[in-house]
């Protein structure tokens, strides 16, 4: 016997109703076979069409429920709940999605009222034959992963540890800290970054349930929401972290201390092939570069290695390998961060051309105390005080042929600069900002940028074509259209204001994460305003600026937002798991395993039973409802819970019929 | 309703705005309407310093339909095609190839061609070249002729009427 | 290798060195070429006027070498984007590319887009290849400190696809290079001649020509290099009035870079033509030792 179904029309106040005659269709689907009531309403998805579609199932005795509304994306999870609270199960429901599919993308009524139907008649011959559905359990790890130890992985590592989970924070370089770590001043506040950092390191470090793994890499994420397996390569650092005191002795030791370019400093410093980023990172334990260090790429460091001679704890281990290890976990959170755009693309620029030519993280380095001039502000090219100083902003960004993407950041740090500048070197040196549009959107930001209006600095409305080396100095032409007025300024210190870019290996990152990437690169949050630290993947979330550019408040909060989403999963004892997923009939099943080499997430085994017979068997709480088995099924075994082909075909014929 | 620029009491010629977008589209895949006005073209014209030439405005006039303004003006002729604006425009926008379309729309118009241009135009016209060989001068004050230098004579369109009738024919065309 | 020599108009009709080190110097690399029969102007020059007809006189170039079965070869950088625009235009658009067939049926051609265009740089750094150019050297220039200049339609504008990097060109200096010669990086290197501008203000024209060159002077380069007949024409032919415009006594060697690989190459400077540079080439070494 067929299911007893009821038809509910939405208006959707007159999203549906000025292009569908609403009346018209109520009206046909009663004469529908097997549709016993037929009801619209101008917001289905109200109380009060709730309690309409409850009491028509009770007083109607139906079985099934057509909804003819909006996308199932929008309600179909509410409306699962109304049906379900009408007494039949929740998984007796079809929705028409008559707005989206129809009253939005067409004009003609008369036209549309039809689609509408068609649509209608389709859903309804499907309703009559679905089958309730229970959902299964799932156990739930409520150990989190955090990926990236920048401020963003920070604070998510911190929030879900104080809720009591277990937290892994894994960072690839030898330090947390990341990009804010490099910072010496943060606007608009001008707080001084280490000093509100610093504690949030320690914190994290030493919290009993974060448990810290740097200069680790995920090489391999498996499984789903509640209970994924991932491969962690911790490398070498050849250095015993359980006896390194950091005390440094072996980084002033070191034969190739003062050669090696620091990334840290962006490229402006020197250190030791064996080093310490910084004096602040956690964990205080020296790392050898195996791509420089002597020893590692030679085997022979001199008359022998001076760290291991230095070293008082015997901490030097050359013979360290590579570990892998596997973590267990219900939930991830991404915060992997982002480059900047490597500003010798824009040739023009004069980056690399000249060592006057600085990007504003370099800048950060050299007024940084702690920095490779400590805090002094001088000249690559002469380690000569500038007199005068030039930026350039939107360097790559707003950018048709580099980053298309506003930086977001670039306007508020060159503005602090002019105020850390001016504070450093008085009104000594001259500053030029050149701008298209200075963007000063946050809380506070338009009076710090008032502030900088009053600091004797010469703003520039206008872009350079370029930078011209000139002996000692550089040359900038700008037209300034404020003044519409070309000029040309001569200045010894251009700092570019580069764009913001995806890490160099998001993409590859993307695919071990089973995450999907915006346009631009960056990772794509499920839903830009109501979910905007979800991923498409269940139980993975992302933060900061690997989602796209942000500035330090932004990505603290949504660090927080990501953890909190996470510690929804995490708190639960199981989950539900959708039950639209895979099922096989034994009988038709000839036990081909194509199913099992297509699964995406290796959800299908093969099952042999006595008789020596083999048929595919899914694992209900691996499979994710993709469908990829089912339509590579040669003899039609593989189905899809709530999409069989029996359900689907007739669906389609009636469609296609109307 | 309207918008009228009170310092000429000029108005938007929308539709040769239309047609010069179109050409743009057609030719270099770009459209002025996405300049931002940020003047990089300006800031690097080579022909900005010596003549005033301001890409940036020719775009932003553009944009605002005041193309009577510009095409009765010398300044879009000043223009060096050197590309640069081209090259390096943030939003894709070519203001050089604006200008050519603002000067094919000033000859097109009837509009007087300045300096030597009716002068190639003719000679191509007639002999498929900007000019006829010529014999030059050495450092020495030696006249020298193609032949004189072992140089082959250069070999003109076969057909000389058949290729002016093709030149008349396109010269009215619009692209 | 064979190519069709497009001439175009500036070379064959007053710019003779570069013609006749074309043609010495190519067959030396092993490049054999035909002379275009019946060719005409590519157009861009009077692009300012109709731009239609810019597309028409190319597409009617590029269908003689087609009739050839040739590819293009064209030395002038002018001639060399005209014909790289036309054949991006026509390629993309079919009905262009039938507009403009229609003209040239009275000539019986056809554009169909076999033929591809080469210019003199990168014929000579991508199909020949610097390794070549270095076994064929008789007389390394050495330490000759040149300053290179492309021409602004060499290397702009990008889209189009040009024979060198549009902000960082590089192909002329390691053909140089690779001769002996010493070429340096400049400030004013991808600035612009100013020569289109002859046409309407030719004032204008050489104070950009004395600009560029001017900086040249100061910054003692030995001798300045191009591919590009109407630049030279600027820099060389013009080199004294040009000075004039910036008050500045140029006296700045001009070669093309077919010259100069020629006297490299130890070809005679009479079959280069050296004696047809107006600028002051025999300060150079390999030109002066009569
Ligand atoms: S082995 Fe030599 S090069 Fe390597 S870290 Fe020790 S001292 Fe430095
Ligand atoms: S934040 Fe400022 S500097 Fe950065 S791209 Fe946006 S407008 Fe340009
Ligand atoms: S045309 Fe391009 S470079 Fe010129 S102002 Fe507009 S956006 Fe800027
Ligand atoms: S092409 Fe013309 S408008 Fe553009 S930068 Fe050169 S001279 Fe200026």
């Amino acid at each position: 016997m067929d299911n007893k179904i009821g038809v509910f029309v939405c208006h959707c106040g007159i999203n549906i109703a000025s292009t569908v005659n609403v009346k018209d269709l109520v009206d046909y689907a009663k004469t529908l076979d097997g549709v016993a009531v037929s009801k619209d309403y101008k917001y289905m998805c109200s109380d009060v069409g709730a309690n309409l579609i409850k009491d028509s199932i009770k007083k109607n005795k139906l079985d099934g429920v057509v909804i003819a509304c909006c996308s199932p994306r929008m309600h179909e999870h509410t409306f699962r709940g109304v049906v379900e609270a009408g007494g039949i199960n929740a998984f007796n429901l079809e929705i028409a999605n008559i707005r989206e599919q129809c009253s939005w993308v067409h004009e003609d009524k008369y036209r549309a009222t039809e689609k509408a139907k068609a649509l209608v008649c389709g859903a309804v011959a499907k309703a009559k034959l679905l089958e309730p559905l229970e959902p299964s359990k799932i156990k739930v790890n409520p150990t989190a992963l955090v990926i990236g130890g920048g401020i963003a992985g920070i604070q998510s590592a911190l929030d879900l540890a104080e809720e009591g989970h277990k937290v892994y924070l894994v960072e690839k370089s030898p330090t947390i800290g990341g990009r804010m770590a490099q910072l010496d001043k943060t606007f608009p506040t001008l707080d001084c970054s280490s000093c509100i950092l610093t504690p949030k390191m320690m914190e994290v470090a030493n919290h009993s349930n974060v448990e810290l793994l740097t200069y680790s890499e995920v090489t391999g994420v498996e499984g789903s929401i509640g209970n994924y397996t991932v491969k962690v390569n911790k490398k070498a650092r050849y250095v015993d972290l359980d006896k390194c005191t950091g005390c440094g002795d072996c980084v002033e030791a070191c034969r190739l201390k003062g050669r090696i370019i620091s990334e840290f400093d962006e490229g402006l410093g020197k250190r030791s092939a064996v080093y310490i980023p910084f004096p602040q990172a956690v964990p205080l334990k020296c790392t050898i570069d195996k791509d420089t260090c002597l020893m590692l790429t030679r085997g022979k460091c001199g008359t022998g290695p001076l760290c291991v001679e230095a070293c008082d704890a015997g901490a030097i281990d050359f013979k360290q390998k590579d570990e892998e290890v596997e973590l267990n976990v219900g939930a991830i959170v991404v915060a992997t961060g982002y480059d900047v755009l490597d500003p010798s693309a824009m040739h023009e620029y004069g980056y690399g051309r000249s060592d006057d030519v600085i990007t504003t993280l370099g800048m950060e380095r050299l007024i940084n105390s702690s920095g490779p001039t400590s805090g002094e502000i001088l000249r690559p090219s002469n380690g000569e005080k500038p007199k005068s100083i030039t930026y350039i902003l939107c360097v790559g960004s707003r950018d048709e042929t580099e980053c298309t993407w506003c930086c977001r950041i670039g306007c508020m740090s060159a503005l602090k600069h002019v105020y850390l500048l001016k504070e450093k070197l008085g009104d000594d040196v001259e500053i030029n900002v050149c701008y298209t549009d200075i963007r000063s959107f946050g809380k506070g930001y338009e009076e710090f940028y008032r502030k900088i209006r009053g600091m004797k600095t010469n703003f520039f409305r206008g872009r350079p074509s370029e930078v011209r080396n000139a002996g000692d100095h550089m040359t900038i032409d700008i037209f300034d259209t404020t003044t519409n007025k070309l000029f040309e300024i001569k200045t010894d210190l251009v700092v570019l204001v580069p764009a913001l870019v995806p890490r160099a290996d998001s993409d590859e990152f993307a695919r071990i994460l089973r995450i999907s990437q915006s346009a631009d690169g960056f990772y794509l949050e499920a839903h830009p305003k109501l979910r905007p630290m979800d991923t498409f993947t269940g139980g993975t979330f992302i933060a900061g600026c690997c989602q796209g550019p942000k500035d330090i408040q932004d990505s603290v909060a949504q660090a927080s937002g990501a953890a909190a989403r996470a510690a929804n999963i995490l708190s639960k004892k199981e989950l539900e798991s959708e039950p639209l997923i895979s099922c096989v009939d034994e009988d038709l099943c000839s036990g081909c395993s194509t199913c099992i080499a297509i699964c995406p997430y290796n959800a299908i085994e093969l099952d042999t039973e006595k008789d020596g017979k083999s048929h595919a068997k899914v694992n209900e709480a691996l499979c994710m409802g993709c469908g990829a088995c089912v339509v590579s099924c040669p003899s039609g075994a593989m189905q899809q819970k709530g999409f069989k082909d029996k359900q689907i075909k007739p669906m389609i014929e009636e469609t296609v019929k109307k | 309703m309207s918008i009228t620029d009170l310092t000429s009491m000029g108005e938007p010629q929308t539709e040769q705005r239309k047609e010069i977008n179109e050409r743009l589209r057609r030719l270099q895949d770009e459209i002025s309407d996405y300049c931002y006005q940020c003047a990089k073209c300006t800031s690097g014209c080579e022909a900005h310093k010596l003549l005033e030439l301001e890409p940036h405005k020719i775009v932003a006039l553009l944009k605002r339909g005041l193309i009577d303004e510009m095409i009765n003006s010398e300044i879009i002729w000043t223009c060096m095609s050197c590309f640069k604006c081209r090259e390096r425009c943030p939003q894709k926008v070519a203001p050089v190839e604006i200008l050519f379309a603002l000067k094919n729309l000033a000859v097109a118009s009837g509009k007087q061609i300045p300096g030597n241009y009716t002068a190639m135009l003719q000679s191509v016209l007639s002999i498929g070249l900007l000019q006829d060989v010529k014999s030059i001068t050495t450092k020495d004050n030696k006249t020298k002729t193609r032949t004189d230098l072992g140089l082959p004579e250069i070999s003109k369109p076969a057909d000389p009427t058949k290729f002016q009738m093709m030149l008349s024919k396109i010269a009215v065309e619009k692209v | 290798m064979k190519y069709a020599l497009y001439p175009g108009c500036v070379m064959p009709t007053e710019q003779y060195a570069y013609e006749m080190s074309i043609r010495e110097v190519m067959p030396k690399l092993d490049v054999e070429l035909v002379d275009l029969k019946g060719f005409s102007c590519c157009g861009e020059p009077i692009k300012s006027v109709n731009q239609m007809l810019t597309l028409t006189l190319s597409a009617r170039n590029l269908a003689i070498a087609e009739k050839e079965g040739l590819d293009i070869f064209a030395p002038c950088p002018i001639c060399h984007l005209a014909l790289s625009e036309c054949k991006r235009i026509l390629d993309a658009d079919p009905a262009m590319n039938e507009r403009v067939n229609k003209f040239l049926e009275d000539e019986g051609l056809k554009y169909s887009g076999t033929s591809d265009i080469v210019s003199t740089i990168d014929l000579i750094h991508d199909k020949i290849g610097i390794e070549k150019i270095k076994k064929l050297v008789k007389k390394p220039l050495k330490d000759l400190k040149v300053a290179t200049h492309n021409g602004c339609h060499l290397i702009r504008p990008s889209e189009i696809g040009r024979p060198d990097d549009s902000e960082n060109p590089q192909k002329m200096d390691k053909i140089l290079k690779a001769v002996g010669a010493n070429p340096l990086d400049y400030p004013e290197k991808l600035d612009c001649c100013g020569g289109l501008l002859t046409a309407n203000l030719p004032e204008a024209a050489l104070t950009k020509t004395g600009q560029k060159l001017k900086g040249v002077q100061d910054q003692g380069f030995d001798a300045f290099i191009d591919t590009c007949p109407w630049c030279h024409r600027q820099y060389d032919s013009k080199q004294t009035k040009a000075g004039e415009t910036v008050a500045a006594k140029l006296d700045v060697p001009v070669l093309y870079l077919t010259q100069i690989l020629g006297l490299s190459f130890g070809i005679s400077k009479d079959k280069l033509g050296l004696d047809l540079n107006l600028s002051p080439v025999e300060k150079l070494a390999v030109v002066g030792g009569k």
